[in-house]
């Protein structure tokens, strides 16, 4: 524990910078550079809005903000964890090296999805004016809902980094098990109204994901205050796997090097 | 020898072992789960030394006997498996070519990212910048992205960086021949240079004769993971030359 404040100290700096430079080195090469930060979940949201609201006729207020809410946490959660998988091997020449702590590479990618994120936050706002929602004292939930989303986060991170690296296929898996965990989260129906009342219960505490989801737009777009004790047991359950991860990582750093 | 200095690298009965971890695909690894079979390869085994400070060390040894593997213990890259490695709270960089650069980025923001993950802060970096920039001599490629550079000029700059930032300890793998004649000679100067100032010392990993005799104090030669012989090169490298005839 001392020993990961000791490295995170030491080495945010550098975590921040490459995050900075690697955001710098995606939009080097397009026309429209950072706008497509903002322009794919817009689309995005147009797709679903069109699908989910026209042809599935789903009923929720501020249809629009409802989805892009959903697309942007969805995206950071969904990107940081498929990256995750092959990070060390894509890393393969900083870490054999040069002796750096591992999660500060997990570090320096929730930077960087958490920055496009913070763009699409800005559209977010954008809608928040367009459609005159109502602001309440609730909006300061949004502050320990984004803190459960990247402890849960960095703490899934962690352990798909470890097998990542010994298990060559866990990115297939990954990929079928996030398509199954999107479609349970509810990113453009309601968890709450469109589901039997039994599987609710389940899916709103069983998958932090759909409590983060619906946490953000009970506080930003209907003013009401989340489930804030599920919160903090997500949150607390978060820290340890996010801590028995660290562990795990410190363990076997020498066989990384040594395998990749 | 230079016994009233004190010792910069101790180096103690440390082994370092490959188990052949292999990686492997999911269903490989539910047939595994039962007979768990790891062969074990020993890289490095029970191997001693001391480096005094300002000493300049150089490691021979045919392919595969574990030089390399050493070096990137002691630079800190993984730990040994047992025996024990102290640096006597040293700085210490392993001299290696183009650490962390992105290719869509400028020459600069490459030097700071790299200098960075050596360790350095931005500010040092940027105080350094100019030297580092004169010494790799590319120009107004500097701010050009690095993926526009032929390959001379990456690894000029490259070398410049790891040059002009300098740690207490450099480890030097194979690493002389770099660029065109002109900087060749350069950059073996600088070496020199850097190898020579009496505070610094040197690990370098080498097979060219001429550069061991050349530039060490001492010698050392490794085969299959154990030292054969450490002592000054006059005494290892005739023996060491006969050895692989």
């Amino acid at each position: 524990m001392k020993r990961f404040w000791r490295d995170l100290t030491s080495h945010y700096r550098y975590a921040i910078y490459s995050a900075k430079s690697e955001l710098k080195s995606e939009v080097a090469n397009s026309y429209l550079n950072w706008i497509w930060w903002v322009l794919e979940p817009f689309c995005f949201m147009l797709i679903y809005a069109f699908i989910f609201g026209v042809v599935f006729e789903a009923r929720e207020q501020y249809f629009p903000a409802f989805i892009f809410i959903g697309i942007t946490a969805w995206d950071f959660f969904n990107r940081c964890l498929t990256q995750s998988v092959k990070l060390l091997k894509n890393n393969k020449s900083i870490v054999t090296k040069v002796y750096i702590p591992k999660f500060i590479l997990l570090i320096s990618k929730m930077f960087f999805n958490g920055y496009k994120m913070l763009f699409s936050f800005g559209i977010i706002v954008i809608m928040i004016i367009y459609f005159r929602i109502p602001i309440t004292l609730n909006i300061l939930y949004v502050i320990p809902s984004f803190i459960v989303l990247f402890v849960v986060t960095f703490a899934c991170m962690t352990h798909l980094m470890h097998y990542g690296v010994f298990i060559q296929d866990l990115a297939n898996v990954t990929n079928i098990v996030l398509r199954m965990v999107f479609y349970m989260t509810g990113i453009f129906y309601n968890i709450e109204k469109r589901l039997p009342a039994q599987y609710t219960g389940i899916l709103m505490k069983g998958n932090p994901m759909a409590l983060v989801l619906s946490s953000l737009r009970k506080c930003i777009l209907y003013g009401q205050a989340p489930d804030v004790k599920w919160l903090i047991i997500w949150f607390i359950i978060g820290i340890i796997v996010a801590a028995l991860g660290v562990r795990k990582i410190y363990k076997n750093e020498n066989s990384y090097v040594k395998v990749i | 020898m230079e016994e009233n200095k004190n010792s910069a690298i101790s180096v103690r009965n440390v082994c370092i072992d490959y188990k052949s971890l292999k990686t492997g695909s999911i269903k490989q690894n539910f047939f595994k789960l039962k007979k768990v079979e790891q062969e074990v390869f020993h890289a490095v085994r029970n191997v001693s030394f001391e480096v005094p400070e300002g000493q300049i060390l150089g490691i021979t040894g045919k392919n595969g006997s574990g030089k390399s593997t050493m070096l990137r213990a002691i630079a800190g890259i993984f730990s040994a498996d047992s025996g024990e490695i102290d640096l006597h709270g040293h700085t210490i960089s392993l001299l290696s070519i183009g650490v962390g650069f992105k290719n869509e980025l400028s020459g600069r923001e490459n030097i700071i990212l790299s200098g960075m993950l050596l360790g350095f802060s931005r500010e040092f970096i940027i105080e350094k910048m100019p030297e580092i920039i004169e010494f790799a001599g590319i120009g107004n490629f500097i701010d050009m992205p690095v993926k526009t550079y032929s390959s001379g000029m990456y690894s000029k700059l490259a070398f410049s960086i790891t040059a002009i930032l300098e740690t207490e300890i450099m480890l030097i793998d194979e690493v002389l021949s770099v660029g065109d004649q002109k900087f060749k000679k350069k950059s073996y100067n600088k070496m020199k240079e850097l190898i020579s100032k009496r505070d610094r010392t040197v690990v370098i990993v080498s097979h060219s004769m001429s550069t061991l005799e050349d530039l060490c104090d001492q010698i050392i030669w490794m085969h299959d993971g154990e030292i054969v012989m450490y002592d000054k090169p006059e005494i290892v490298l005739p023996v060491y030359t006969d050895f692989m005839r």
